[in-house]
């Protein structure tokens, strides 16, 4: 297919702009300009979205990207890409040990009882989904008691910050493999393209900034049968891990902020062989910037599906991984489908010529083999 | 580290950073006044590349990255006393970073003045307590003890 390049409509597009703000802002003299500060916390949910698709954790901007984009997540995340590939890369962080997260959340649905213990923390997971009217008509003064309420009504307690991960538990008793341990740079995919076969850091990557629709798709033809994950949730978490950088002066790790990430490890079907020691749980890990449980939950069991595939070479959809990495990506995904709406009026000029001259041709073969059709039947 | 606080340097920036940034400026300000405050580095500021291990396997990948700025300067008195401040947190903003690796630079070495420093480092130390404080009420209020069906009574534990 080939491109030809247009010029004109310059009115046209600064048009487009304008009615595009024309419409964001149309409630007129009744309206209030969204705030980002109102974005990032009342639409929290979106807002992490958009730092783990976008791949940058930077809430506030994410914030900004929603209200730019009126609530399209997949430009809201091209926007915030578009802003990281103007910055300079300062430095590679050490790793980090996501066991240090503060955590809000923590859930396992292996085990009733858990080191330190479960806490639903906010979460939808056992509300009833109907529609709460009240919110329609909302007023500031109600608004603001509802936080005040909940904290002066909880009474202080002195749990933890960090609690023990649940598959350091079951790794302790021998019922998973041992760790890797980090094997060599990882991959960026920010700076090098993915070229298959590709380290199991790349696919982590990948996934930890794929849209999440993409991913739970994907995920979900596993669950259903394109696949034999069967996924237990060994451990959901969702907390602040606080980043550690080198102090500039001494060189000694300091925290230089806190990153809200939701992480989660499955335990799927145990494998062994002869030769590699007694059998073991197979395991799967997902995790993302933001709070997005279904994001990670995916990746997980994605990741297991990848692993499987990369060993033994993929029999479903979601075991390959071509096909998981390269279709997985919001705005990669997006920008694709959208190219379709810029014009390719040459192209489909090219088409219609086809079309009439392949017609062509066959008229005039139908009307060439019309005479001797009718002379055999003579 | 211990130094003219009881509180690590390690925490010193998430303390700072938590309480409003003029009020970090505005004490820089004031100490820059008494000092002649120069970069060592040109404060900057950009990304930094995240990496984690994974929980399962223990294997390290990037998780994304994050927004950063840093500052290094040189603080020195009249009397040829020089000392270095340091600062890299989590935003956009270089300028607020020079104004923390002053605030660091002054209190890591008790230069006068770093009384300002300690009270802010203070306030901020109770403002993160606040949060882990409602942080953690978000997990008191909602600590689960499931029991299987039939092992204890059916009630419900705030029936």
């Amino acid at each position: 297919m080939g491109y030809v390049a247009i010029k004109g409509g310059g009115r046209a597009i600064r048009g487009a702009e304008a009615a595009l703000e024309a419409l964001r802002t149309a409630e007129g003299d009744t309206g209030t300009p969204l705030s980002l500060s109102t974005i990032e916390n009342q639409l929290r949910l979106l807002t992490s979205r958009i730092v783990s698709e976008g791949g940058l954790y930077h809430p506030r901007l994410a914030a900004l990207a929603v209200k730019q984009m009126q609530g399209d997540t997949l430009e809201a995340a091209f926007a915030l890409r578009a802003y990281r590939s103007t910055k300079p890369r300062l430095l590679e962080a050490p790793i980090q040990d996501s066991g240090k997260m503060r955590l809000i959340r923590r859930i396992s649905s292996a085990f009733k009882d858990i080191p330190g213990g479960q806490m639903l923390g906010p979460t939808n997971d056992y509300a009833l989904r109907l529609m709460r009217l009240d919110l329609a008509n909302e007023s500031p003064e109600s608004f603001r008691d509802v936080a005040r309420h909940f904290m002066a009504n909880t009474p202080e307690t002195d749990l933890p910050d960090c609690f023990p991960k649940v598959v350091d538990a079951l790794r302790a008793e021998g019922l998973l493999p041992a760790l890797n341990g980090p094997a060599g740079t990882p991959f960026d995919i920010t700076r090098d393209p993915l070229v298959f076969p590709v380290a199991r850091s790349a696919a982590l990557a990948t996934m930890a900034r794929a849209e999440t629709g993409s991913l739970l798709a994907i995920a979900y033809s596993n669950m259903r049968g394109y696949g034999d994950v069967h996924p237990t949730i060994a451990e959901l978490r969702v907390g602040y891990l606080p980043i550690m950088l080198p102090h500039p002066v001494t060189g000694e790790p300091i925290e230089a902020g806190e990153v809200l990430m939701t992480e989660c490890e499955v335990v799927a079907m145990y494998e062994g062989t002869d030769t590699d020691g007694p059998p073991v749980f197979t395991l799967g890990y997902g995790a993302c910037f933001g709070h997005n449980e279904v994001k990670a939950i995916a990746m997980a069991i994605l990741d297991r599906a990848l692993q499987k595939g990369m060993r033994d070479g993929p029999r479903n959809p979601s075991e390959d991984p071509e096909f998981v990495l390269l279709h997985v990506d919001g705005v990669d995904s997006m920008g694709f489908a959208s190219h379709y709406k810029m014009p390719h009026y040459v192209t489909f000029q090219s088409d219609m010529d086809r079309l009439r001259t392949t017609q062509a041709k066959a008229a005039q073969c139908a009307q060439e083999s019309q005479p001797r059709r009718q002379g055999e039947n003579a | 580290m211990l130094t003219h606080t009881d509180l690590p340097r390690s925490q010193w920036l998430r303390l700072w950073t938590a309480l409003p940034a003029d009020r970090v400026r505005t004490a820089a300000d004031e100490l820059s006044k008494r000092y002649v405050v120069e970069d060592i580095e040109l404060p900057q500021s950009g990304l930094g590349l995240l990496p984690l291990n994974d929980g399962a396997l223990g294997e390290a990948y990037y998780l994304g990255e994050i927004p950063l700025a840093r500052a290094h300067v040189r603080i020195a008195d009249g009397a040829g006393k020089a000392v270095e401040g340091g600062a890299i947190i989590m935003d956009d903003r270089a300028r607020l970073a020079r104004s923390l690796a002053i605030l660091d630079g002054v209190l890591a070495a008790g230069l006068p003045g770093f009384e300002t420093a300690r009270t802010l480092l203070n306030e901020g130390a109770e403002k993160i307590r606040e949060i882990t404080v409602d942080r953690q009420k978000l997990m008191a209020a909602t600590r689960v003890d499931f029991s299987l069906l039939g092992t204890t009574d059916e009630e419900d534990d705030d029936a």
